[in-house]
């Protein structure tokens, strides 16, 4: 029959408005306001889930996030794994499954594992899997173990988002305390963020029969919320939970269903002036033989589940209690017209005010809970004298368990601020903050709500602690985890294989961890070790709190992070061209996207590079240089500064020179190479590789900042007001010529290693004579305004030379052919300018600069080093992978070097690559052997350079 | 995520910023100190637990570079060593 | 799109750097530029020119970009003496308007930094975060303004459109 357990009226769902779902392949029917579980639960559905290691079957336990048992996996639209069912808002066509069982929890194989319960204590895969290797058993103890999979695709619609939020007071929770400190604050004219996980503002007044002034508890919520609307300082966010609590006041809050309905999830992250932490408190299980049986659970979720679903989960219900708060509960089920078999509670004295909440029902104090009949559902309870004695079963189909409440101080805890034991709660309260925060309500361990509302009335909450139930007879497994299986003796056998630290009890046991993080148990853990090593339970203290609360979707996290802007990408003016004209384009250094090379239909790389590669050795190309880091350098103590930053000189260049140069950090390793020009007696330019800008800047501005405060340097970053086309090849001149400029581009009057400002194509433009190439080149640096333009033009005068565009698999070619150094490539981390043969560029008239004495210090030892070479295979057709070790012989010995670059040289006809390579320098001639898998190639060891080695053609 | 405070731009994300390690010694002549001496500039910086001189660059904001004393314990951003806030 | 806004990348605008000492600054520009903001992060407008104070010794100037060359005479860049820098750098920056009902939204999607209106005032303006990214930030007619550099600008175009989704 549907919804068989659902009352006729109350509760706060909606009956004009039912909603079809499934669950595990069923249909059922619920209604609006439903979670999973209060439907499942209406439609009496008992067993809902398959314990994690054991495969117990397993029903609902609780009515909000420290449910421990029945995790499920939804489909479709809102697929996601390992969400609690209690969590989870019904609505129409949702689909869900339980986790860790198959085919269904009624009917669950793994369920055999519980035959050999004794064989799998606290323990047992680290003792048993660990020959050879764990991870040979891994994979299937996984899936038998295992929760959710996560989803295989991703959402069907939408995204998720993350957004800053700033607020003078962040309150977690809104319940009573936290609505009544958002009303102070935000009366006060403060910004106020108030986020609750619940669907409705309330906490526990949403599901308890309370008063306020007289009035139901709920209308006092009701005016609350509205007060709170209308006010614009207020952000108020139901299904949002705060999560982490962070350094400097920084929390996370996950928001679901957000307004919009493209946002599948919103992340929020708010720096608070003061956090309010109202996020209530627990109620706790206890821990007695059959603990986990479906039908038995928390006594506060029993309430919830009468008063604010409507449905009753049980039609004859025992209740087992060590404290007041369960006479409520009973008081409730009674006008409810549930039958309450009897009150067993574990205290030897019942206070009257508990008492007069239940006149007429059977209160049986000094009695405990020892043992549960029933496997799918309970059938019965075994009553024991908690000294001791013959016990009587009761016929009962649901047990509510109090074991009393925790504050709710998981964020009080993550914020770093300390807690104390209170003996009087017999719970772990805020104590002293650490960031400005502070507890109120029953996180602040105010557990009743006369003292957090005026006017409110509410039965005073006594307790006696009851952390396991340890009558002599008692037979059936009693779970202090039930998500985890964790039962008192695997805490017992922890402590005795010498595991007694509350941390690694937690580790060795797994107690306390898994989707609900020992909500409703972790106190009984602590409890039950406290007991066994007979110590007061704050000597065992708490296991740490760990953000996250609740579980949160890795999406909400990531935001907006995902696909094309997962990683941040830069354009230049000619992007668009480059795409247009079927380049194949790359990821390059400093997050730019360039053109890997420009293939013609039917082409593959090798042709298409190599076709590039000859028109700038026979004819001219042209290659899109703006990703080269620029800057500008002002101030009378430049010249110096350069001086210190390169290791050779620079304050000698006249303006309008250039020269190459190294930096090196004060380590000695290379940094960076560039090119430094004098613009003018106190204007300088600098060019960086385009991978190491953002360091060069940061080097910069660190020495002069925090070392030379007193120099006067001014740095202007100009990368992107100069773009550039470099023309180059033998025929670079000509295209000049045909692009039509103002500079006198004979060799005399503009040599190599110097620049001209003037006009190209008719734009403002600088001309720079550098060359990465080593043919003739011009680079044209113009505004990026113009650069679009400009590329076209040259395009157009370069046609009748057959010029082509050049991507950076060819200028990696041309380097190498001309031995020009790439950082990454030839510059490791370990070598030195000596290293490269570029000692010329370590000065040494100079008496400082950055990394000359560590250079010094490093070769001073002697010994050979890894130095640059060239190497040419002995077979021409051989190509050799980059980074391919050269060993002695190519034996398989300890390294001799390794391979930097191989490429295939259009000017020599062959592979030609450069290599690090023991004591290299004088071993040109000799046969070095480069060591790869399944074969030893044989090089000659060469000069690292194979074209134009007087280097005629660059300054042509 | 700390909230670092900006000399120029007063308290900003830590995300606007770039860690420039611990404030160690200044740098010696290098011509007038001994190997060991040297090395020891370049590889010993300040580690306690507790309260550390520290530099950061505001990258993302105004370009200064500034110091302040960050205890290693608690992200605790204090005025003097002591541990004051 | 999921948010009432108006997205708006803008054409380029007449920049130059300034960096010196106030009184440098002041005895070479003289009366060419706004008075200079006093308090940091803050603007100051004449006629069609703003001056950002977005540093120590640091400044912008803006204008429309058809003043660039009225700007280039007045400033003369390349002739200014050592003590101060001043660079064009018109195209560094990519400018958006994010205006309209919830353009403060989508910004706090965008930019950690607290824009309420207690915290950023009309005249606040300054370099923070955008998406990661370094980016200049003010406010402007109904809603903010905000430039990157300026190769970054297709990427938070990108960034924007799914934003707004």
């Amino acid at each position: 029959m549907a919804q068989s357990n659902r009352r006729a009226s109350g509760g706060r769902i909606d009956r004009n408005q039912p909603l079809q779902f499934t669950f595990n392949g069923k249909s059922y029917e619920g209604f609006k306001g439903d979670t999973l579980a209060s439907a499942l639960l209406a439609n009496g559905v008992r067993v809902t889930a398959r314990s994690f290691k054991y495969h117990r079957p397993r029903g609902i336990m609780g009515h909000g996030p420290e449910e421990p048992a029945t995790l499920v996996e939804l489909d479709g639209e809102d697929a996601s794994g390992n969400r609690p069912a209690t969590t989870v808002p019904l609505r129409d066509g949702l689909s869900a499954r339980s986790v860790n069982c198959w085919p269904s929890p009624e009917f669950d194989l793994g369920g055999i594992n519980q035959l050999f319960e004794r064989f799998l204590p606290a323990g047992f895969y680290y003792k048993t899997f660990k020959w050879p290797n764990w991870h040979l058993f891994e994979p299937s103890i996984r899936k038998a173990a295992g929760l959710a999979a996560a989803p295989a695709k991703p959402p069907a619609r939408g995204h998720f988002e993350a957004r800053n939020a700033h607020a003078d007071v962040l309150i977690a929770g809104a319940g009573p305390a936290g609505l009544q400190a958002a009303l102070e604050a935000a009366r006060a004219g403060m910004r106020v963020f108030l986020a609750d996980e619940g669907a409705e503002a309330g906490g526990s007044l949403l599901h308890r029969n309370l008063t306020i002034g007289g009035r139901p508890a709920m209308d006092w919520v009701a005016d609350a919320v509205a007060e709170l609307r209308g006010m614009e300082n207020v952000i108020h966010l139901q299904n949002a939970t705060v999560w982490a609590y962070r350094e400097h006041n920084l929390l996370i809050v996950n928001q679901r269903d957000p307004e919009q309905d493209s946002i599948l999830e919103r992340s929020w992250r708010v720096r608070a002036g003061e956090v309010v932490i109202a996020t209530g408190a627990t109620e706790r299980a206890l821990v007695f033989g059959g603990n986990d049986r479906p039908g038995v659970m928390l006594a506060s979720s029993v309430q919830a589940y009468v008063n604010r679903w409507g449905v009753t989960p049980g039609q004859r219900v025992v209740l087992f209690t060590n404290n007041n708060s369960a006479y409520a509960v009973a008081a409730d089920l009674a006008v409810a017209g549930v039958t309450v078999e009897a009150i067993l509670d574990s205290r030897n004295t019942v206070p009257k005010a508990a008492l007069d909440l239940v006149s007429g029902i059977t209160v049986r104090s000094g009695t405990v809970v020892s043992d549960v009949r029933g496997h799918k559902r309970v059938r019965a309870v075994k009553a024991v004298p908690a000294n001791g004695g013959a016990g009587t079963w009761i016929t009962c189909d649901l047990l509510a368990c109090s074991g009393g409440w925790n504050p709710t101080v998981h964020l009080w805890s993550q914020s770093r601020s300390t807690l104390r034991f209170d003996e009087e709660l017999a719970a772990f309260c805020p104590d002293q903050a650490v960031q400005s925060c502070r507890a109120v309500g029953a996180a602040a361990g105010v557990l009743t709500l006369d003292r957090i509302v005026d006017g409110g009335e509410d039965l005073t909450y006594r307790i006696e602690p009851l952390w396991r139930v340890d009558v002599p007879g008692q037979r059936g497994k009693a779970f202090l985890d039930v998500q985890n299986d964790v039962a008192v003796s695997d805490v017992h056998l922890a402590l005795r294989e010498g595991y007694d630290n509350a941390e690694h009890v937690k580790r060795y046991t797994t107690g306390g961890m898994g989707i609900d993080q020992g909500k409703t148990g972790n106190i009984n853990i602590i409890g039950t070790v406290a007991l066994q090593k007979g110590v007061p339970l704050q000597e065992v203290g708490t296991t740490t709190f760990r953000s996250p609360y609740t579980p949160v979707s890795f999406g909400a996290i990531g935001g907006l992070r995902e696909e094309t802007v997962l990683f941040p990408y830069r354009h230049t003016p000619v992007t668009q061209w480059n795409k247009d004209n079927g380049a194949v384009m790359y990821e390059a250094g400093a997050r730019w996207r360039r053109p890997g090379y420009f293939p013609k239909p039917g082409e593959d790389l090798q042709e298409a590079v190599n076709r590039e590669c000859r028109a700038v050795r026979e004819g001219v190309g042209v290659y899109d240089g703006s990703p080269l880091g620029t800057f500008e350098l002002k101030g009378r103590d430049v010249p110096q500064f350069l001086d210190f930053i390169y290791s050779n000189i620079m304050s000698s260049l006249k303006p309008g020179d250039g020269r190459y140069g190294l930096m090196l950090s004060e380590d000695g390793l290379i940094l960076d190479d560039g090119v430094a020009f004098r613009l003018d007696e106190h204007r300088w330019m600098i060019s960086t590789s385009t991978g190491h800008a953002d360091a060069v800047n940061q080097q910069m501005e660190k020495l002069l900042q925090t070392e030379f405060p007193n120099w006067q340097v001014m740095i202007t970053t100009v990368t992107s007001q100069w773009n550039n086309a470099t023309i180059c090849g033998p025929m670079a001149r000509e295209v000049m010529h045909a692009l039509g400029t103002d500079i006198d581009l004979s060799p005399e009057a503009f040599p190599f290693m110097s620049f001209r400002d003037g006009t190209v194509a008719g734009f403002p433009a600088r001309v720079v004579r550098v060359s990465f190439t080593g043919e003739l080149s011009y680079e044209v640096n113009v505004a990026p305004r113009h650069m679009a333009e400009l590329w076209g033009k040259v395009m157009e005068a370069g046609a009748p030379f057959g010029i082509l565009p050049v991507g950076s698999e060819s200028s990696h070619v041309l380097r190498v052919e001309k031995g020009f150094l790439s950082l990454g490539h030839e510059v490791d981390g370990t070598v030195d300018a000596y290293d490269l043969g570029m000692g010329w560029a370590m000065s040494k008239k100079k008496p400082d600069y950055l990394g000359k004495r560590s250079v010094a210090l490093r070769r001073s030892g002697g010994g050979t080093r890894r130095e640059l070479v060239g190497i040419l295979p002995e077979d021409p057709n051989r190509p050799i992978p980059e980074g391919a070790p050269l060993t002695p012989g190519g034996r398989k010995e300890a390294t001799d070097g390794l391979v930097t670059a191989c490429v295939w040289s259009v000017v020599n006809n062959r592979w030609v690559g450069l290599a690090l390579l023991q004591n290299g320098h004088a071993r040109q001639g000799e046969t070095a052997h480069v060591r790869v898998k399944d074969d030893v190639i044989p090089v000659t060891v060469t000069k690292p350079v194979f074209h134009d080695p007087e280097g005629k053609l660059l300054r042509s | 995520m700390m909230l670092l405070t900006c000399p120029f731009c007063g308290k900003r994300n830590e995300s606007e910023f770039i860690y420039g390690g611990p404030v160690g010694a200044d740098r010696p002549d290098p011509n007038a100190v001994s190997d060991a001496e040297w090395v020891e500039y370049l590889t010993v910086t300040p580690n306690p637990l507790g309260p550390v001189r520290e530099k950061w660059w505001h990258a993302r904001g105004c370009g200064g570079w500034f110091a302040i004393w960050r205890d290693t314990r608690t992200h605790d951003i204090v005025e003097v060593p002591d541990g004051t806030k | 799109m999921s948010y009432k806004v108006n997205i708006a990348r803008q054409s380029l605008n007449a920049l130059f750097d300034l960096k010196g000492s106030p009184a440098a600054i002041l005895t070479w520009v003289e009366g060419a530029l706004p008075a200079l903001p006093e308090r940091p992060n803050s603007r100051t407008r004449r006629d069609a020119l703003d001056l950002y104070h977005i540093g120590r010794d640091h400044w912008i100037v803006r204008a429309p970009l058809g003043l660039e060359g009225r700007l280039e005479t007045q400033l003369r860049p390349t002739d200014c003496p050592a003590d101060i820098s001043i660079v064009r750098v018109s195209d560094t920056l990519t400018f958006f308007r994010v205006t309209g009902l919830q353009a403060a939204d989508v910004m706090a999607i965008a930019c950690p930094l607290d824009l309420h209106d207690t915290a950023f005032d009309a005249d606040a303006v300054t370099y923070s975060e955008l998406f990661g990214l370094k980016a200049l930030v003010m406010r402007c007619e109904g809603g903010f303004e905000f430039a990157v550099e300026q190769s970054f600008g297709d990427m938070i175009t990108d960034y924007l459109t799914r934003a707004t989704a």
